[in-house]
C-alpha cells in the first residue's frame, strides 16, 4: 500500500517536455530518494505531487484513491508537506508567521500567537535555528531561511513530506540534523521524498530510488540496498561518457580572467561585530577555502572581499597592488566577482532571459560594451557562455526562471566570467548543482585559477573545499584558528576546527600566521 | 553534452518572419492592448459619428494629448524601476507659469524658455533627493511635491493667469501654431521624445539598467548597476519631459494658467500603466505609455461627442482605466508559466 503514488505524468512547457510517463510511489515508513541530473525533471514532479502545478496528464492517487490537489495549501490540507527548492517565503514577515501561512492557529477573530509559539518553538530549536520567532525572515541568511521553510512544512505534521534540496545551502551540522529528523519521521510512518545532489548523504538515509533522466523514469523504487553511488550516477547519466572532457577548459579559462602580478592581501581586517583581526594572501593560481560555522564571520568575510561590507579596520588591497576600492561597483570594476548561492534573491532577474542574465554584469553594469547596444551580438555571446558551462536551456532566450535550479546557478557563473574577473569570490557556487555540472566547475575553477585569477571560495559542503581547494583558512569566533592544507585537509579536520577551534593532537596543524 | 541543448531546443524556435510571426509579434507586446484599444475606440466613434473620423478632428485628439503623452513617456523609466513621479502635473504649471512671467517681464522668450527647463530639471533633482537621499517614498514624496509646486505656481502669478504674451514670437507661432504636414509642431515633438526615449530604453545601457532594477533591484546591485544614480536619472528625465510639456502648453494656450493640468499626473500614471508599464516592475514601453495617455484622452474627448455631461465623464474614464487595466492583467496571467 502507497501513501502517496504518481502515474504515467508527463509535462511540457512549450517545445520542453519536463517529465514524459513519470511515476513514483511512497511508502509510509520509508525515505524515497529521487534523484537526476539538473533539469532531468525532478522538481517538476515535485511541483506536480503538492498541486503548485498541473500535469498534462497522469493520475495522483493518495491512500489509493484518486486525488487532486487545487494548490499547494490543498495538498497541506490533505497531510501532503513540501519544501520546494526554491524558497516561498514572506520576507517581510517573522519567522513564526512564515511558519504558518494563511493557517495560524486562531483563538476567535484573532491569531493565537502563544499556540504559535508552542507549536514552532520545538520544531525550530530540532532543526538547531536558533534565531528569534520574531525577526523577519528577510534578515536571515540563506541556511535559515532554507531551515524556516523546513520547519514550516514539519509544523503541518504531514503524512507525506516532499523535499526538494533541503539540504543545499545547510552546513554539515544542520544537515546532520534534517537527516535525523527524516528517520524519526519515517519511525512515526510518514512517507518521504527526499532531491538531493549529494549522493554520499542520499545513500546514507533513503530506504528506495527512483531515478529521472530527461523525464523519463530509469530507475523505479528500486531498493537502496541494491545500488552504489557508482549504480545511481550510471543511472543519471545513462550511456554519455563519464568524464566531461573539456578541450575548450583552459582556453576558455585563459580568456575568461585577467591576470594580475600580485596577489590579494587582507590586513589585519575587523569586521563589525564579526571578524576580528584577520590576515591572510592568496597569490593569483591558488584557490583558498574559507570555513567556519554561521556567525563565525567566512561569509561576512567574503562580502567584504566583495566590498559590500568596509572594515572597520585593517585594510584590503587587491591583486595588482590596488587598494581596495569604496563600494561594490568599484570592486566590480577593479575585477572582483562574487557568485553568490543566494541566486535567487542575488543572482538572477527570474522574469528576464538567459541572455541579459549573462550579460548583466559587463555589458549593463560596467558599460563595457559602449553606449549603443547591439542585442543579437549580446544574445551570441551568451550563447557560447551557455554551450561553455553547459547550461541546459530551450535557448538563450529562454528565461531565466523556467531553468531548473542547477542551470541557474552556473548561470550566475557564467555573468561573473563574463566580466573577466580577477579576483572570484564565491560563496557557495555549487548549490544545487549536479555531480557532474559539480565537476565541470570544479574543473573550471582550476582553470581559472592556472589562468593566473585569485580565487576565494566558501562552502557548505565540505568536500568541496576539500576536493577543490590548495588550503583552506578556518575561522573561529571570527579569529583565524588554523590553516589547513596538503594531507592535513580532510573533513574531520575541518569540523573539528569549525566546532572547536582547535584540533585534536595528532593532526598537523599549521598555525594561523 | 551541447547537443542536449539542441534537443530540448523548443519546435517554435525558428525564426521565420512571415506574416504569422509580425501578427503575433504585434499582439504580444506590451502596449498592443492600448493600442488596440485605441483603434477600436476611434472605430466605434467613427461608425456611431462619422465626423469624428475627419483629420482635423483626429490631429485635435493627437495635440490635446501631447502633454500627458509626454509626461507618461517619462514615467515609464520610473514606473518600471518600481517608482513614481506625481508631481509632473505640478512640474508642467510651474514650467508655463514661470515661464510666462519671464516673458511677461521681457525675457526673450527663448531664454524663458530654457529657464523654464532648467526649472523643471530642479524639480527632478529635488525629487531625487528626498526620495533616493531621505528615502521617503516615492509616492508620498512626489505627490506632496506636486503640491508645493502648484502651490509655488499659484503664488508667483497671484493666483491669476500671466496673459499678455508676445504671440507673434517664433516661440509662440512654431512650438504654438506651427504645423508641418497638416500636422502640429507638438506633436511632432512628442513623436521625436517616444523615439529618442524608445531608443535610451531599448538599446542602451541606461535603458537596460532600468527594467533591470525592476526585475530584481538586489541582484542589480549586486551585478554592480549603479542603482541610486539610474533612478534619480530617471527623476530628473521625467521633471525634463514635464517642463516639455509645460512649455508646450504655454505656447499653444499662450497664457501662463496656475489652475490648468489639473489630474494630468494621473492620466500619465494611468496612461503609462494601461500602455504595458506595469506597476510591478521590470518591464518598459514609452510607445505604449504614450499611446496608453492618448487613449484615455480619446476617450474623454469621445464622450464629449456624444453628449454626455461633464459629470458623467469622470466616471466613465474611471470605469476605463479599470477594464483596461483588468483586461492586461488578466492577459498578462494567462501568458506566464503558472509557476514563474
Ligand atoms: N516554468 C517553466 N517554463 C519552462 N520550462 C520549465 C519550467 N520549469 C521547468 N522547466 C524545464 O523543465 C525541465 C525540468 O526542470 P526541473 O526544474 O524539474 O529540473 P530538476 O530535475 O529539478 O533540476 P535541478 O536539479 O537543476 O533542480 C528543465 O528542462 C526546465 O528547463
Ligand atoms: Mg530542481
Amino acid at each position: 500500500m502507497y501513501t502517496l503514488e504518481a502515474q504515467d505524468i508527463s509535462k511540457s512547457y512549450g517545445g520542453v517536455r519536463a517529465l514524459d510517463r513519470a511515476a513514483i510511489a511512497v511508502r509510509p515508513g520509508s525515505v524515497h530518494a529521487l534523484l537526476g541530473e539538473n533539469g532531468a525533471g525532478k522538481s517538476t514532479l515535485v511541483k506536480i505531487m503538492t498541486g503548485a502545478i498541473r500535469p498534462d496528464s497522469g493520475v495522483l492517487r493518495l491512500d489509493g484513491a484518486d486525488v487532486r490537489f487545487a494548490s499547494t495549501a490543498d495538498a497541506f490540507r490533505q497531510g501532503v508537506g513540501v519544501v520546494s527548492q526554491e524558497l516561498s517565503l514572506f520576507p517581510h514577515l517573522s519567522v513564526l508567521a512564515n511558519m504558518f501561512p494563511m493557517r495560524e492557529p486562531r483563538r476567535g477573530p484573532f491569531v493565537d500567537r502563544r499556540e504559535m509559539l508552542r507549536l514552532a518553538v520545538p520544531i525550530l530549536d530540532e532543526l538547531g535555528l536558533e534565531v528569534d520567532p520574531m525577526v523577519p525572515v528577510s534578515r536571515l541568511p540563506l541556511a535559515e531561511r532554507q531551515l524556516v521553510e523546513i520547519g514550516k512544512a514539519l509544523v503541518t505534521k504531514p503524512r507525506v513530506l516532499l523535499l526538494d534540496e533541503p539540504t543545499s545551502a545547510l552546513e554539515s551540522g544542520a544537515t546532520d540534523r534534517l537527516l535525523h529528523i527524516l528517520r524519526v519521521l519515517r519511525s512515526q510512518d510518514v512517507a518521504v521524498v527526499f532531491v538531493s545532489h549529494i549522493l554520499e548523504e542520499v545513500m546514507s538515509v533513503c530506504d528506495e530510488i527512483t531515478v529521472l533522466r530527461d523525464g523519463v523514469v530509469v530507475t523505479a523504487g528500486e531498493d537502496v540496498g541494491a545500488h552504489t553511488v557508482e549504480s545511481v550516477v550510471s543511472a543519471m547519466i545513462g550511456d554519455r561518457p563519464r568524464v566531461v572532457v573539456r578541450p575548450s577548459g583552459r582556453a576558455l579559462a585563459e580568456q575568461a580572467v585577467a591576470t594580475t602580478t600580485s596577489g590579494l592581501r587582507v590586513d589585519g581586517v575587523t569586521l563589525h561585530r564579526t571578524v576580528q583581526d584577520v590576515s591572510f594572501a592568496v597569490e593569483p593560481g591558488e584557490i583558498v577555502g574559507l570555513a567556519g560555522l554561521a556567525g563565525s564571520g567566512p561569509a561576512e568575510l567574503l562580502r567584504a572581499l566583495a566590498g559590500i561590507e568596509s572594515p572597520v579596520r585593517g585594510t584590503i588591497s587587491l591583486p595588482g597592488g590596488i587598494k581596495a576600492p569604496h563600494g561594490q561597483r568599484a570592486h566590480i570594476a577593479a575585477g572582483v566577482a562574487y557568485v553568490s548561492g543566494d541566486r535567487r534573491r542575488l543572482g538572477l532577474m527570474l522574469d528576464k532571459p538567459v541572455w541579459e542574465n549573462v550579460v548583466q554584469v559587463r555589458t549593463m553594469a560596467m558599460g563595457k560594451d559602449g553606449a549603443f547596444l547591439r542585442v543579437p551580438g549580446l544574445v551570441t555571446r551568451a550563447g557560447e557562455h551557455m554551450s561553455r558551462l553547459n547550461i541546459r536551456a530551450s535557448s538563450p532566450e529562454a528565461t531565466a526562471g523556467s531553468l531548473s535550479g542547477g542551470n541557474q546557478q552556473k548561470v550566475v557563473l557564467a555573468k561573473w566570467l563574463d566580466n573577466t574577473p580577477s579576483t572570484i569570490v564565491l560563496d557557495d557556487p555549487t548549490r544545487g548543482v549536479d555531480i557532474g555540472a559539480k565537476a565541470e566547475i570544479h574543473g573550471l575553477l582550476g582553470d581559472l585559477a592556472a589562468a593566473g585569477a585569485v580565487v576565494v571560495l566558501r562552502s557548505t559542503d565540505l568536500e568541496e573545499l576539500v576536493a577543490v581547494c590548495e588550503r583552506v583558512i578556518v575561522l573561529y569566533r571570527g579569529r583565524i584558528c588554523a590553516e589547513l592544507r596538503g594531507d592535513g585537509l580532510s573533513t574531520s579536520a575541518l569540523l573539528q576546527l569549525m566546532n572547536t577551534g582547535e584540533l585534536a593532537p595528532e593532526g598537523s596543524q599549521a598555525p594561523a600566521s | 553534452m551541447s547537443t542536449k541543448i539542441d534537443e530540448r531546443r523548443p519546435e517554435a524556435a525558428p525564426r521565420r518572419a512571415g506574416v504569422g510571426t509580425v501578427v503575433r509579434k504585434v499582439f504580444g507586446a506590451d502596449w498592443s492592448s492600448a493600442a488596440i484599444a485605441l483603434v477600436g475606440l476611434i472605430v466605434v466613434v467613427g461608425l456611431l459619428r462619422p465626423e469624428f473620423l475627419s483629420f482635423t478632428q483626429l490631429s485635435n485628439v493627437a495635440q490635446q494629448s501631447v502633454y500627458v503623452a509626454l509626461m507618461a513617456s517619462g514615467l515609464a523609466f520610473l514606473i518600471t524601476q518600481g517608482e513614481v513621479d506625481l508631481s509632473v502635473g505640478g512640474t508642467y504649471v510651474l514650467s508655463a507659469v514661470a515661464t510666462a512671467i519671464l516673458i511677461q517681464n521681457g525675457l526673450d522668450p527663448w531664454l524663458a524658455a530654457i529657464c523654464g527647463l532648467l526649472l523643471a530639471v530642479a524639480v527632478g533633482a529635488l525629487n531625487s533627493v528626498v526620495v533616493l537621499g531621505i528615502r521617503i517614498n516615492s509616492l508620498i514624496a512626489t505627490l506632496a511635491m506636486g503640491w508645493v509646486l502648484r502651490g509655488l505656481s499659484a503664488a508667483i502669478s497671484g493666483g491669476r493667469q500671466i496673459i499678455g504674451m508676445p504671440i507673434d514670437h517664433p516661440f509662440f507661432t512654431i512650438l504654438g501654431g506651427g504645423e508641418i504636414l497638416n500636422v502640429a509642431v507638438s506633436v511632432w515633438i512628442l513623436v521625436l521624445v517616444v523615439a529618442v526615449l524608445t531608443v535610451v530604453l531599448r538599446a542602451t545601457p541606461f535603458g537596460f539598467r532600468v527594467r533591470e532594477i525592476g526585475s530584481n533591484e538586489d541582484a542589480a546591485q549586486f551585478a554592480g548597476i549603479p542603482v541610486r544614480r539610474t533612478k534619480a536619472t530617471a527623476f530628473l528625465m521625467s521633471g525634463f519631459i514635464a517642463g516639455i510639456a509645460g512649455l508646450l502648453g504655454l505656447a499653444f494656450f499662450t497664457s501662463g494658467d496656475p489652475t490648468s493640468g489639473n489630474g494630468f499626473e494621473l492620466f500619465a500614471v494611468a496612461g503609462a500603466v494601461i500602455g504595458g508599464n506595469p506597476l510591478t516592475g521590470g518591464r518598459a514601453t514609452v510607445f505604449g505609455a504614450a499611446i496608453g495617455a492618448v487613449l484615455l484622452n480619446a476617450v474623454s474627448i469621445a464622450l464629449v461627442y456624444f453628449n454626455i455631461p461633464a459629470v458623467w465623464s469622470q466616471f466613465a474614464t474611471g470605469l476605463i482605466i479599470i477594464s483596461a487595466v483588468s483586461v492586461d492583467g488578466i492577459r498578462r496571467h494567462r501568458r506566464s508559466p503558472q509557476d514563474a
